[in-house]
């Protein structure tokens, strides 16, 4: 039987819930592979989630419990943590005995590192960053943003081969969770290439946290982000100005600022910063990258404020100001009214 | 040691990627901070794979102070795999040792990041993506790095040299071309290859593009109009509304 693998990601020995987006993209495969292949006699590809640990079990049972699925716990001797080459080694020799037709990871620092290797060791298709499962009659192709995310483009793999797919996290909905149909859990023992791991290529030393306060930013009702379109670091000060207007706000900022030593690291908003669901989120000059987007995306009113009106930020936008930021927060503070309110309530 | 930075034109001015800038770089930090530490001088090659056009991102990191240039000279073609890329690359890599191959964590135009551990598979050399920390001098036969994960974590990795690295924005500033080096930038070689020198058989992409789409759009999107006062004192009133300022 054709499988569809699931790649579930383990971080800190703890399953990342991106796992059951990855399944929800399985189960959208699988309910378009058997609309699309009638064929009598034929049996449908069934999901299979593997759950690479030196002590699956748990784990295995845990995601079975949630999905329903059937689960393969690989379990690695010796393995303590994520490294691309012990991925890319045992998911290997254990795909290889299987006849895939998907292989599904997330697109997150961990999948985008082993996926590519992986792909070239099964002989397979490699499409990154997913964020549509589609078809046609030709069969089923998908959606992978480029060009700064201002454009999607659709990619199908080669029939003749099995695909590897890295899914854009934060875009697929996993489903319901079906609880209490437990399907069955395999647990099958695969060792890391012929050394032991402590020999192996890539040593991980230790997980380390940046040290991130992200109180203000979490706790404000209203964040006004700073992105690239502010110009120059002095600039940020208008930023600041603006965000005294509103009595519980904070300034946030897109990940270049931060890269350029701008602002702080407590400040970037994004999968690699803060992720941040205030009352309204004010994108200053910020056009608007996927990661930035999911640091966000839950956020009940998005403003954004940007002079290129194709900018990615206005798909995600309630209100869309097509402006030069500063110019547009100076007219903002010069307003009339706001003038007239702030004389009405002094200490405003 | 040998350097070999991988870099890709990219956007309508035809500039380097952006990420590759900071792999450049690093490169050339690493030169700068280790030459007395290695047993051997550190030097710096670059190769791109592109169109004819793409000569001039090459200048560029001479100027920056690249040593050797390598241009895989191909068609112009809206799509180009990631799969065939990393071959050519490969080809390239191999035909000198190198000690460590570096390049831009993705591309800005097709944002795959797939070149950089597809090389590491081909040429078998260990691999680590989004490399946000190296830490220097380098001395002998492993590199000591940090690579970004989610939230603020950092995965440190000490990893066995030849290697593959794919850096991440962040690391460091790129520096501009300087003077004296563009002057002899222009006076260096070009080392052009065809995928005919370097494949008996062309590589064949094992998947194709079959269209683009403009996004779809996630929320309404109310568009403001007016002049700039204007859309000031329409966002001012919407914010008044709902009690926020």
């Amino acid at each position: 039987m054709k499988q569809i693998l699931v790649i579930a990601e383990i971080f800190k020995g703890r399953i990342r819930p991106v796992t059951w987006e990855l399944v929800a993209g399985a189960r959208k495969i699988a309910a378009i592979l058997s609309q699309t292949r009638n064929i009598p006699g034929k049996h449908l590809p069934c999901i299979q989630i593997i759950v690479p640990s030196d002590n699956p079990k748990p784990l295995a049972e845990k995601i079975s419990e949630q999905t329903g699925n059937a689960v393969i716990g690989l379990q690695i001797p010796g393995f303590k943590t994520y490294t691309s080459d012990s991925y890319i080694d045992c998911l290997g020799q254990l795909i290889r005995e299987m006849t895939p037709t998907h292989i599904l990871a997330a697109h997150t620092s961990q999948g985008r590192d082993f996926a590519p290797g992986l792909a070239l060791e099964l002989n397979a298709a490699s499409i990154s960053g997913i964020n549509h499962i589609r078809c046609d009659e030709t069969g089923l192709f998908y959606s992978r943003p480029v060009l700064d995310n201002t454009k999607n483009m659709l990619v199908r793999p080669d029939p003749d081969r099995p695909v590897m797919l890295t899914l854009m996290p934060g875009v697929f909905k996993p489903d319901s969770h079906k609880k209490g149909k437990t399907k069955q859990v395999d647990i099958l023992k695969i060792s890391f290439g012929s050394d032991a791991c402590e020999n192996s290529r890539i040593q991980p030393t230790k997980i380390l946290k940046r040290p991130c306060e992200d109180q203000a930013l979490k706790g404000a009702k209203i964040i006004v982000a700073a992105g690239r379109g502010v110009e120059k670091k002095e600039n940020l000060e208008l930023i600041s100005r603006f965000a005294d207007c509103f009595s519980s706000s904070a300034v946030g900022a897109s990940r270049p600022l931060v890269d350029m030593g701008w602002i702080g690291y407590e400040h970037q908003v994004g999968i690699t910063g803060t992720i941040v669901a205030p009352e309204v989120y004010i994108a200053c000059g910020i056009s608007g990258s996927s990661q930035h987007i999911t640091g966000m995306k839950d956020t009940k009113c998005v403003i954004s404020i940007n002079k290129n009106p194709t900018a990615p930020i206005f798909r995600h936008s309630d209100i869309c100001i097509t402006a030069d930021v500063l110019e547009f927060i100076h007219a903002f503070l010069t307003n009339k009214i706001l003038k007239q309110y702030k004389g009405d309530n002094s200490g405003f | 040691m040998k350097i070999l930075v991988c870099i890709k034109q990219v956007g309508d001015d035809g500039d380097m990627n952006r990420f590759d800038a900071h792999a450049l770089e690093e490169a050339l930090f690493i030169k700068e901070h280790s030459d007395n530490t290695m047993p051997e001088p550190v030097s710096v090659d670059i190769v791109t794979a592109g169109p004819s056009t793409a000569e001039k991102i090459i200048r560029r990191a001479f100027g920056m102070g690249a040593d050797r240039g390598f241009h895989i000279v191909t068609e112009n073609s809206d799509y180009i795999s990631s799969f065939v890329t990393a071959f050519g690359l490969s080809a390239v890599a191999k035909k000198t040792s190198y000690d460590l191959i570096l390049t831009g964590i993705m591309s800005e135009d097709m944002m795959a990041g797939q070149t950089g551990p597809m090389m590491a598979k081909i040429l078998n050399l260990p691999c680590a993506t989004g490399v946000i920390k190296i830490f220097l001098p380098l001395t002998g036969k492993t590199i000591k790095v940090e690579r970004e994960m989610e939230n603020g974590f950092r995965d440190g990795l000490v990893i066995l040299l030849p290697a593959v690295l794919t850096i991440q924005a962040g690391i460091n500033t790129p520096r501009y071309p300087c003077l004296s080096n563009m002057l002899s930038a222009n006076r260096k070689q070009i080392l052009s290859l065809s995928s005919e020198d370097l494949f008996l058989e062309p590589i064949r992409a094992r998947e194709s593009c079959i269209g683009m789409e403009d996004p779809e759009k996630a929320r309404t999107g109310r568009v403001l109009e007016g002049s700039v006062a204007d859309k000031a004192a329409q966002l001012f009133s919407f914010l008044r509304e709902k009690n926020l300022i």
